[in-house]
């Protein structure tokens, strides 16, 4: 009787444990795909902070060309080790010790010309391209954001300063961006990342305004934080924590935490709230992606119009002239945010805003001038006006 | 090479030279020391060879799996005689097998896809032939690698699927190397199959313009997915894969094996694998959508619907590393008890370990592997350090019979008998009751709110275990 009453015992656990495995599979395989699993998803509620309102935004394009030949910067990307390589160890300029390719750091980098830095960039980058991997293909990226206030008071912002020394100075100088920051008339520099192309040339920068307000997003590394100070920065140093940060009524920055090649750790970009228009996007390389940064935005602020206008800026999409099908999926669903005017360029690829204009999408053209490479974008030199005719 | 009619991994009795858990833990620290100097030497972007470009790192790994389930569950040691695997010391047989397993990898992606395919059939596989299209060196070796390796998702489910659930058939009882070479024959077509209507869109769509004439674009999947992109497949060949190996290892082929009618149980294991693997697959997507929120087409990284894609099959490789650790190193502990509740036991340490081992992998693993922290970067795949470990333990298990934990000695024919009376016994003990019946209903509804208590804790569980502090 008792080894009956085992049997049974031991029959229902068999039989429970065959039907805990089939149920919970069952639950996992019917429902987890199917429509009935939204009632799980929480309702998206819109934080509309108030950001305030600008009257315009006029964006000059200092350098969008952050590499000269792709097949260069690929094959010492390839020849380092990839993409996942630590961009100081490259011994790229102004960090070239000497010891030839992915072999270098930080440290010995800047040894070589901390002393010239910021007042000797010329002798820095004669210095520097005598120990460094191809010096000769560093461009940069930076914009002059200029922003009129409601009020008509006109604001001046830098995003990025580039890369070579050599080439962002030509470029300061060919938008007189030079004679503005001696003049104290641009009030801050935006870091988008630290990126090498967008951050390392940021001795160029203080070199005309060592008391510039200088926005870093949180994430950078120690070596980019020593490199700033190394650079000659007397100024304010803000560091822009994840999420949205206001810079002045109508412009804020939202910090993404994001991952991104070559060791480099989180990424912001700019609103920028213009009266009757809508939000504009400007970017350095929106690297989380401009669909992100869009729904962000519905996510978190309220702007004129309800409408997404406009964007400035690099894309990520293939900033090596790379593909890959998940861009696709970007280039198809882009057209669903309505955006009126896109002033893409640097890492969108060539490619990219050639497949936006396929779409029909309002891609505005440039004259490749300058060394930009195409007139498919806005290329270096080039301007471009939201709430006002440039 | 068969002794008792078996391979040679049943037909070996691996008698632990410690009481447990030392050889499990000498096991553990012996294949992550090897783990971690293979990884500096051949992985890590700060290392040596430095092949995480990503794709040729993760290429080569994926294919050096492959590679091993054919050397040993295929070909059975082919061409090896058993006394020489049975008698050769550990350490010599491991260096030479391994050895040979990777001048046949080399010959496989050099002389099979680069040269043979890349040259004769589909230039994708070769990345001299992108080159000179006008591609760069970096994306012309990185996009054939992503062809490769695309296929060695699918291969690394064909392979052991035609021996765990199809049992060998029909190719049973040829002598090594026909059987082997009919089932690689086999195995092969199927991938190739597969690989044309899964992953061939993606490479046609990688290029510009769209290849409308050699490819299905857009892919059919794109509305279903959400995505373009061939992550999509990746994903569910990847659940297959470990549903494949968890069916053969803890769960000892349960619930197939108790089906009597040999053709209806190969064909039932065959397809009931990808049924349990396309549960795991909708429900890794969902956990994503619990903690994560919906994607969002067209988004970069953690939100992107193709990203999310290869993270189920990321998180689903999270799940074979205890399951395989349970089987090699453990004895597949526990025993004791009726096969449905040692299997069950072992499933929910496996789903355990295997969440324990996902939140340090992504707290910690940037420390060690030269990677960033972060769930989502667009150059890490967390499948290439987790398959590598796989690999050693494979090797390890396979090429040298665990040493030092334990030592291999051959089963006497008696041992074979008796295994395989214990093996009836152990099936003829699940039968039909209408106790089991109740059973099995209780166990139903309590499995079901399982999942749905699961579903209701994921996202609160989430938020305090805070994997990635700010």
């Amino acid at each position: 009787m008792a080894e009956k009453k085992g049997m049974s015992r031991r029959d229902f656990f068999k039989g429970a444990a065959i039907g805990v495995m089939g149920g919970t599979f069952l639950g996992m395989g019917v429902y987890s795909y199917s429509p009935l699993r939204k009632a799980f998803f929480p309702k998206i509620e819109r934080k509309m902070a108030d950001i305030g309102v600008v009257k315009s935004l006029k964006v000059t394009n200092i350098s969008e060309t952050s590499w000269f030949k792709n097949a260069t910067l690929m094959s010492d990307i390839k020849n380092a080790g990839g993409l996942l390589v630590n961009q100081y160890s490259y011994n790229w300029p102004p960090f070239g010790d000497g010891k030839g390719l992915g072999k270098g750091s930080y440290e010995s980098g800047i040894a070589k010309i901390r002393h010239l830095l910021p007042n000797n960039l010329d002798e820095a980058w004669e210095v520097t391209k005598r120990l460094s991997v191809s010096p000769d293909n560093a461009g940069g990226f930076s914009a002059l954001l200029e922003v009129v206030e409601l009020n008509g008071r006109k604001r001046k912002f830098l995003l990025d300063s580039g890369w070579s020394y050599k080439w962002m100075n030509e470029s300061f100088k060919r938008e007189g961006i030079d004679q503005m920051l001696k003049n104290n008339e641009i009030e801050g520099i935006i870091i988008s990342h630290e990126h090498f192309d967008h951050f390392w040339g940021i001795p160029v920068t203080y070199k005309y305004a060592p008391n510039i307000t200088t926005y870093y997003p949180e994430g950078f590394y120690p070596e980019g934080l020593d490199y700033i100070k190394a650079s000659g920065h007397k100024g304010r140093l803000v560091k822009m924590k994840q999420g949205l940060n206001s810079i002045i009524p109508g412009v804020a920055t939202f910090n993404f935490p994001v991952p991104i090649i070559c060791r480099v750790y989180g990424e912001q970009s700019i609103y920028v709230n213009v009266k009757d228009h809508g939000l504009v996007s400007i970017t350095g390389c929106c690297h989380f992606g401009i669909i992100q940064f869009s729904e962000t935005a519905y996510r978190e602020i309220a702007y004129e119009k309800n409408q997404l206008y406009g964007i400035y800026g690099g894309l990520h999409i293939s900033p090596f002239e790379d593909w890959d099908p998940k861009y696709d999926d970007l280039v198809i669903s882009l057209g669903k945010y309505g955006f009126q005017k896109i002033g893409c360029n640097h890492c969108t690829g060539i490619l990219c805003a050639k497949k936006f204009v396929e779409r029909g999408y309002p891609v505005q053209r440039g004259t490749a001038r300058n060394r930009s490479a195409d007139p498919v974008y806005l290329g270096n030199g080039d301007k471009i006006g939201f709430g006002i005719d440039v | 090479m068969e002794k008792f009619g078996a391979g040679y991994l049943e037909e070996r009795k691996l008698v632990p030279r410690w009481p447990q858990p030392i050889p499990a833990i000498v096991s553990l620290v012996l294949t992550m020391v090897v783990f971690y100097i293979t990884w500096w030497l051949f992985q890590d972007p700060r290392g040596w060879l430095r092949m995480y470009t990503p794709y040729v790192g993760y290429m080569y790994t994926r294919w050096w799996l492959i590679v091993l389930i054919w050397m040993v569950y295929i070909f059975n040691y082919w061409p090896f005689r058993r006394s020489w695997v049975e008698k050769t010391h550990p350490l010599l047989k491991g260096a030479i097998l391994t050895t040979i397993s990777v001048f046949i990898l080399l010959v496989l992606i050099k002389g099979f896809f680069e040269m043979l395919l890349g040259n004769f059939g589909i230039a994708y596989f070769n990345p001299e032939r992108l080159k000179a299209l006008g591609l760069t060196e970096f994306f012309s070796l990185e996009y054939s690698a992503l062809a490769c390796l695309m296929f060695a998702a699918i291969a690394s489910w064909m392979s052991p699927a035609w021996i765990v659930a199809c049992e060998e058939r029909p190719w049973q009882d040829l002598n090594q190397p026909a059987k082997g070479v009919s089932i690689l024959v086999m195995t092969f077509f199927l991938s190739t199959l597969i690989f044309f209507m899964t992953m061939h869109s993606h490479m046609g769509i990688l290029y510009y313009p769209w290849q409308y004439f050699t490819s299905i674009a857009p892919p059919y999947w794109e509305n279903f997915a959400g995505t373009v992109s061939g992550n999509f497949h990746v994903a569910w060949i990847m659940c297959c894969t470990v549903m494949v190996w968890t069916v053969e290892t803890i769960w000892e082929r349960f619930p197939f094996k108790l089906i009597k009618t040999d053709w209806l149980r190969r064909i039932t294991a065959f397809f009931g694998i990808i049924a349990f693997a396309f549960a795991m697959f909708f429900f890794l997507y969902f956990a994503q959508e619990l903690t994560w929120g919906q994607a969002i087409r067209g988004t970069r990284l953690i939100n992107a619907p193709d990203w999310r894609w290869l993270h189920v099959g990321e998180m689903a490789v999270f799940f074979l590393l205890p399951a395989i650790f349970i089987t090699f190193y453990c004895g597949n502990w526990p025993k004791r008890f009726s096969l449905p509740v040692n299997v069950l036991i072992r499933t929910a340490i496996t789903i355990v370990a295997a969440a324990l081992l996902y939140i340090l992998y992504y707290k910690f693993s940037h420390d060690f592997l030269g990677t960033q922290k972060g769930f989502m970067h667009e150059q890490q795949f967390p499948m290439i350090p987790t398959i590598w470990l796989i690999n050693i333990w494979l090797a390890h298990h396979w090429f040298m019979d665990n040493w030092p934990g334990w030592k291999m000695v051959p089963k006497t024919a008696e041992e074979m008998k008796k295994d395989h009376a214990a093996e009836k016994a152990i099936v003829d003990d699940v039968r039909w009751s209408p106790v089991l019946g109740v059973g099995l209903i209780v166990g139903a509804v309590l499995g079901i709110a399982l999942y749905f208590a699961i579903v209701f804790i994921l996202p609160w569980l989430y938020k305090v275990i805070n994997i990635l502090p700010k």
